[in-house]
């Protein structure tokens, strides 16, 4: 055999390089370019502690920094990682928070943020004077004092124990404002950008667009890598779609349906990628339980018993942006039940047969073996209500039960929700983060969005105690039993299928990863552009 | 003449006072409201204290006939107010959006009369030929087509075909004329040509009309050139309901596009209207609907104005 000479080697490993090299490259970040996204929504004001809409926090959320964010690489969307704090400490008890604030980091006027802008940022939030709204107030109930030991520390006393008070830091609203400026005018934000995000504010035209460009001072060196970013206000999806599709923009970061998806991809090919996850968005049909029957607990557990979820998850999903059968938490995300356990639960076995007649039987003993009529009303939405509206009401035909739908126009919904003027509705929920407290606080006794009105003080005894509880593994016990309680014991709720989040963006955009909610991951300085 | 113009002018007050009360009745007539709207969200569970301290700030609170005088106490003085949803200045929402739907209309309008006036006025010459034939086709196919569905038609046209779509943000024609017109031509084409057919069949119409008159039969025996019995006698008489029709389409332009502005993403007054009625945003919707409401208005004065100057019978009576 003959020896291979020194040139056969030299070719030979140039070839390999060559083959292998632009991989390499192509995962290397790349400076420059500007990421043009779409918007479905607008921001009515440019203050994230006091809006909802993703419609601010798509555009607005790369001007800022928050504390804590949620790292924008884990695809549960549950793990916190420093933005301005550099790291932490927490004491044994639970109670205190101690976090060092990284030092150099510039507001887009010049000037540096210290540990004053942080405690300024969260007594706003906290504890916001009377004419500043603070929507998400309620979640820093624990909080009882924020203090500065020196300019790039600051410490959160808590009354009690929080398992969510951490993640609750990430949350994307939390925007870091300037000290001095909120000293003056608290309302000042209402109208204006200033932050220390890696991008710094250029226009805002309403109704059409918004533009930020690189922040050359963003405390994280290299960083950002996009030159700038544009972001499209679009209200009609078929125009969303046909801006990716006319590629006059990169990404819409809220997502598309199952059949823009299809359209998409077969349009564009190797142009478009796919990004997939379940969605921290729910649809749940809430029972009126000072209504007959449904104060009678195995009328709803029948109901809940009639739904094929699994049937359901294979058919719908093609029609519609839902998904995975689920319980009270993301499916894939650490608090979520194991789908073998979940499948104990009222509703969730694979058997439909049994569970139907399980569910007939329920009904003849509840006093209604013939079945009875009832009104569903639903949200005036097409995209996921009318689909599931109408599986719902096919299932509940399939064990004797006379169901009427009845749509009511989307700005009406939530008055009539609020006023109880429902027998069956669609309830729904979207979470900013992936945390058990924010899903599952409508469900204590007292709540405003309770609106099925049940009163059970097992529930309200469990919430507190999940929350409370510091270790993980005592919180997720506590957990399926809050949710045993919920939706198979009680069934006070029931789910119908997790939102799938579906994000076909251009092939040029990297370093973007899909989490379960469409208000993270926004601040866009892990985004670059190939090419 | 001016007493004529006076009393048209004086008219206007009551009919934009009635339309000023209604309007401003019937958008509360609609459930829900802007409080409920901006802050139930996804997760719908702010305090009912939160939504009454919202409500009491913007003055919703106060009884319907209170927040009316207070209203048109602003509207007397030209101040609309502020967006109950952004809270900016309505002058602000609106004049943004006004540039591009006016500018629309504009162009629109130019379509459909060069559209209009030449193969209606071709069609009545050509009665029952071939000519008429095909203008009529042209026209009546006009008409069956709804505007939105011709642009949706036009888009999918462009990205198919050419692989290429119109800008989706609107630049002023000074800042550059070519994107501004790449954006602007598609729509203007798909509404121009529903608008045009309305106007070519009254054009034809109107000059079969005016070319069976005794005078036009006079000017041909006295040996008149048909170009000049055409230019001077017919067509001017012929365009006084077609001038109506114009007039009336560019009016409702203003403010009525509202899927074309969709289907285009076109940052208009339209897509406004749809955005305020979905926000329950009051001011804006009353100022935007007293906006169209005073197009409609104004355009009717100058129509005023121009059948006095076209028919001196109108002037002296």
């Amino acid at each position: 055999m003959r020896r291979p000479s020194l040139l056969s080697i030299a070719l030979a490993l140039t070839v390999l390089t060559a083959i292998a090299w632009p991989a390499a490259a192509q995962d290397k970040p790349r400076s420059g370019g500007e990421l043009i996204f779409v918007v479905p929504s607008q921001p009515p004001s440019y203050d994230g502690h006091q809006e909802e809409t993703f419609g601010l926090i798509h555009p607005l959320a790369p001007h800022y920094s928050t504390l804590l964010k949620v790292d924008p690489f884990d695809k549960t969307g549950t793990k916190p990682v420093g933005d301005l704090a550099e790291s932490w400490t927490i004491s044994k008890d639970g109670v205190t928070y101690t976090f060092k604030i990284r030092k150099g980091v510039k507001f887009h006027d010049g000037s540096d943020l210290t540990s004053k802008d942080i405690k300024a940022t969260y007594d706003r939030i906290v504890n916001p004077p009377p004419d500043v709204k603070s929507l998400r107030k309620a979640a820093y109930a624990a909080v009882q004092s924020i203090d500065t030991p020196d300019s790039h520390t600051v410490v959160f006393k808590l009354k009690w124990p929080e398992s969510s008070f951490l993640l609750n830091l990430a949350s994307p609203w939390n925007f870091v404002y300037k000290a001095d400026i909120l000293a003056k005018d608290q309302k000042w934000y209402e109208k204006n950008v200033m932050g220390t995000g890696p991008f710094t504010f250029v226009e805002h035209v309403k109704g059409s667009h918004w533009v930020g460009k690189k922040n050359p001072h963003y405390w994280d060196k290299g960083k950002p890598y996009l030159d700038g970013y544009r972001a499209i206000f679009i209200s009609s999806s078929s125009a969303q779609v046909a801006a990716v599709r006319g590629e006059r923009a990169h990404i819409q970061f809220r997502g598309f349906t199952p059949a823009d998806r299809e359209s998409l991809v077969s349009a564009l090919g190797p142009k478009i990628t796919v990004q997939e996850s379940a969605w921290d968005c729910a649809l749940m049909v809430a029972m009126h339980h000072e209504k007959k029957p449904f104060d009678d607990k195995r009328v709803r557990r029948a109901l809940s018993l009639a739904l094929d979820r699994h049937a359901a998850s294979k058919t719908i999903s093609k029609i519609a942006i839902v998904r995975d059968v689920a319980g009270i938490q993301v499916p894939g995300t650490p608090w979520a039940t194991p789908p073998d356990e979940l499948e104990k639960l009222a509703g969730y076995g694979r058997d439909i047969n049994k569970s139907r007649a399980e569910a007939r039987r329920l009904l003849k003993e509840a006093g209604v073996p013939d079945g009875f009529a009832f009104t569903f009303k639903n949200r005036g939405i097409p995209q996921p209500y009318e689909p599931l509206g109408i599986w719902l009401i096919d299932q509940w035909r399939q064990i004797g039960l006379n169901v009427k739908q009845e749509v009511v126009e989307a700005s009406a919904y939530h008055p009539m929700l609020k006023r109880g003027d429902f027998e069956t509705a669609m309830d729904f929920q979207c979470g900013f983060i992936v945390e058990p407290d924010l899903d599952l606080g409508r469900f204590l006794s007292n709540s405003d969005a309770n609106y099925g009105r049940h009163k059970d003080t097992v529930i309200d005894d469990l919430y507190v105690r999940q929350a409370r509880a510091t270790d993980p593994e005592e919180r997720k016990k506590l957990l399926r039993q809050l949710e045993k309680r919920l939706l198979d014991d009680e069934v006070h709720v029931m789910y119908t299928l997790q939102w799938h989040r579906i994000i076909p963006h251009s092939s040029k955009v990297k370093g973007w990863t899909i989490t379960p909610s469409h208000y993270l991951n926004n601040q866009l300085d892990t985004v670059w552009l190939a090419e | 003449m001016h007493k004529y113009l006076l009393k048209r002018f004086l008219l206007m007050l009551p009919t934009l006072f009635g339309v000023a009360l209604v309007t401003f009745l019937l958008i509360r007539v609609i459930p829900g409201d802007v409080v409920e709207l901006r802050y139930s969200g996804d997760r719908g569970a702010v305090s009912q204290e939160l939504l009454d301290r919202e409500r009491a700030r913007i003055g919703l609170d106060q009884p319907v006939w209170k927040q009316f005088v207070t209203w048109m106490g602003g509207v007397l003085r030209f101040d609309f107010g502020t967006s109950m949803w952004t809270g900016a200045p309505i002058w602000e929402e609106i004049k943004l959006r006004f540039a591009l739907s006016f500018q629309l209309a504009i162009m629109a309008t130019a379509v459909a009369v060069l559209l209009a006036i030449p193969l209606g006025v071709l069609a009545a010459l050509k009665q029952d030929t071939w000519v008429d034939y095909s203008v009529r086709v042209f026209s009546i196919a006009g008409l069956s087509m709804p505007s939105f569905w011709l642009g949706i038609v036009l888009i999918l046209l462009l990205l198919v075909v050419f692989k290429w779509l119109p800008p989706m943000v609107y630049t002023p024609f000074w800042t550059s004329p070519t994107q501004n017109l790449a954006q602007l031509i598609w729509p203007a084409l798909a509404v121009g040509y529903r608008y045009s057919a309305i106007a070519t069949r009254m054009t034809r119409s109107a000059m079969l009309e005016v070319l069976r008159e005794d005078y036009i039969r006079t000017a041909r025996a006295k040996g008149l050139m048909q170009k000049l019995i055409l230019s001077r006698h017919a067509l001017k008489n012929a365009m006084l309901p077609v001038l109506t029709v114009v007039a009336l389409e560019f009016a409702f332009l203003i403010g009525g596009l509202v899927v074309t502005e969709q289907v285009f993403n076109l940052n208009g007054i339209g897509l406004l209207f749809v955005q305020a009625v979905a926000q329950r945003d009051y001011t804006l919707l009353q100022a935007l609907i007293m906006l169209v409401a005073g197009a409609f208005i104004v355009v009717n004065f100058m129509m005023d104005i121009a059948y006095a100057w076209l028919d001196p019978r109108i002037r002296y009576r």
